[in-house]
């Protein structure tokens, strides 16, 4: 055993990331979730082999917009796959106990934090945004540059909801073991029907976020984005900047049980 | 090695038995850890320096809280806890002179022995992880299977493992949670043989187990620990001693109790005669004598024995004789 020589803590950023990526694809769940981010894909393939809708009605980026990204990429995709790999990148180690082997280590707890973090919004977005680029080729690219810029925002949509759904239900599952039902419950009755009956809520829906952060590439034609690009993206920062301010700070205090002993 | 109780009064007071000029690896001073209402670790106050220390107690002694606190991830309720002269609580720092073998078997399934040894290595800091990672797992005998995934491992692999995990930055102070639970008789022997080299190289360790047989061939000290509190510490043998000449209470039946009885109440081996429902309770404080005679004694009386049972052998009862001493 050696060890007189130390490098910095930056270093173990890639090595934490590393073993939590593989965690993260290494279950089954995961296998579903790519599944799922297949549908988007599917459904932009039967649309372009419907072909284009009659001449007088909405265009090819409008209804791809509509029916795909906003109700099946923005409402199930993208929340559903960001919760789950949010919750479970702190929360099957402290479940097994193997944070243990995090925590008994001369390392900044930020730096644990932002390694977790970046791996699980690194998967997040392999999978939705991978899937909404190829939605977007193959049913929107043909419109021309309106499709691309179009998808282009729908990715960019995806990176920014990623990343806030992930700090915020990360953060989550540094405080309570059930942060996955909490947050499938924020993704159904919160963003999924309180927002529509309060547009007020606006200000406190990550998806709001998202789709306003769109507007900064394209603005979709969607009636549902109530937020400005600009304000979009300033709460989506701040979100993410408090929700991992909050799981450094509760990783700092983070106790061990004393088990059956 | 120093194994020191504190004088609960006086914890860490100049001139108390084993204060020395260098400050002790481990140190507790009147420390006590509650959760509600339900007391884990109460008025504990001891210090260790270099050498192997077995924490020994029963399930739910406190001895799992005990060491989290000591590796820094309890706050004590009261008290001080004390690692090589700081506080380990919320200082990350300290553990580049601590390495910790949690009681929970689980280690990263997916990850082979060398990976998960090199990833603590790593986030340890050294520059040269691989090197480490192989000298660690040397040490605890695992090159053969060090590049199979650690999900494969058996029980006491597992252990071993986490062993290397846990020494592969050289830390000063090593804490382990019921460190030999599931390894075989030869993977204990070289354990104890790894754990006796390093303490003879200066470390000081601390590992726990409610199992006296192992404690005894590893730690020549010991601290026990009962309900929460420190029953007993020092040299083993000492402690041993009065475990082993404690009042034992035995148990027989026989074709005639009454008589067996007046045969025994004369032999100075046994202080305590009764008739119970159950059969003769007798009890004696030197139980290896009483053995060799109640063939004897029964023979003399012409009673047949018909069972002999000691009833209080389970460490349980072993822990709450200290206890009430």
């Amino acid at each position: 055993m050696s060890g007189e020589e130390t490098v910095g803590p930056w270093a173990a950023i890639p090595e934490i990331a590393k073993v939590t990526l593989r965690q993260l694809l290494g279950r089954r769940r995961t296998l579903l979730l790519v599944i799922l981010s297949l549908l988007p894909v599917l459904l932009a393939v039967a649309f372009r082999l419907a072909g284009p809708g009659e001449g007088g009605g909405p265009t090819e980026v409008e209804r791809f917009s509509r029916r795909v990204f906003d109700t099946i990429s923005m409402t199930i995709l993208l929340p559903l796959v960001a919760i789950l790999f949010g919750t479970g990148a702190f929360g099957s180690e402290i479940d097994d106990g193997t944070i243990v082997y995090l925590l008994a280590k001369p390392l900044p707890r930020w730096i644990v934090v932002l390694a977790k973090a970046l791996s699980a919004v690194t998967v997040a977005v392999l999978l939705t945004g991978v899937a909404t680029a190829l939605a977007g080729a193959i049913d929107l690219f043909p419109s021309g540059s309106d499709g691309i810029l179009a998808t282009e925002a729908q990715v960019f949509a995806m990176v920014v909801g990623s990343a806030c759904y992930v700090s915020v239900f990360l953060a989550l599952s540094l405080f309570t073991r059930r942060a996955l039902v909490i947050g499938i419950g924020y993704m159904l009755v919160w963003e999924g029907a309180l927002s529509f009956m309060l547009p007020g809520i606006a200000n406190l829906s990550i998806r709001q976020y998202a789709l306003g952060a769109a507007k900064a590439i394209y603005d979709l034609p969607l009636q549902e984005a109530r937020l400005s690009a600009e304000t979009a993206l300033l709460l989506a920062g701040i979100a993410v900047g408090a929700a991992l301010l909050i799981a450094v700070w509760r990783l700092t205090r983070f106790e061990l049980p004393g088990g059956s002993d | 090695m120093t194994t020191q109780p504190l004088s609960p009064g006086a914890p860490g007071a100049p001139g108390a038995p084993g204060t020395t000029a260098e400050v002790p690896a481990i140190e507790l001073s009147r420390v006590a850890r509650w959760y509600g209402n339900v007391v884990a670790v109460n008025d504990v106050s001891f210090r260790l320096g270099a050498g192997v220390t077995g924490l020994l107690g029963p399930n739910g002694a406190g001895k799992t809280t005990l060491l989290h606190m000591l590796a820094g991830f309890l706050a004590p309720s009261a008290g001080e806890v004390r690692v090589l002269g700081r506080s380990p609580h919320r200082d990350p720092s300290v553990y580049r002179q601590i390495g910790l073998v949690p009681e929970r078997e689980a280690v990263y399934p997916f990850l082979t022995g060398f990976e998960y040894v090199r990833f603590n290595a790593r986030l340890q800091g050294l520059r040269d992880a691989d090197g480490a990672a192989r000298a660690a797992i040397a040490r605890v005998g695992l090159e053969d299977a060090m590049n199979r995934p650690v999900g494969t491992y058996s029980k006491g692999m597992r252990q071993r493992v986490k062993v290397a995990g846990s020494l592969v930055h050289d830390p000063q102070v090593l804490l382990l949670d019921e460190p030999f639970n599931g390894m075989d008789p030869r993977q204990r022997i070289a354990m104890m043989d790894l754990l006796g080299h390093l303490a003879a190289a200066g470390r000081t360790i601390l590992f726990s187990s409610h199992i006296l047989e192992e404690v005894e061939q590893v730690g020549t000290q010991i601290l026990v620990m009962v309900a929460g509190r420190l029953a007993a510490s020092g040299d083993f043998r000492a402690i041993r001693a009065l475990m082993t000449d404690r009042p034992h209470r035995i148990t027989i039946r026989s074709s005639d109790d009454r008589r067996l009885a007046t045969a025994l109440m004369v032999n100075p081996a046994v202080f305590a005669v009764e008739l119970t429902s159950a059969g003769l309770a007798v009890q004696t404080a030197q139980l290896g004598v009483f053995r060799s005679l109640i063939a004897g004694a029964s023979r003399s009386a012409g009673v047949r024995l018909l069972e002999v049972v000691s009833s209080d052998e389970s460490l349980e009862s072993v822990f709450d004789y200290l206890v009430r001493r």
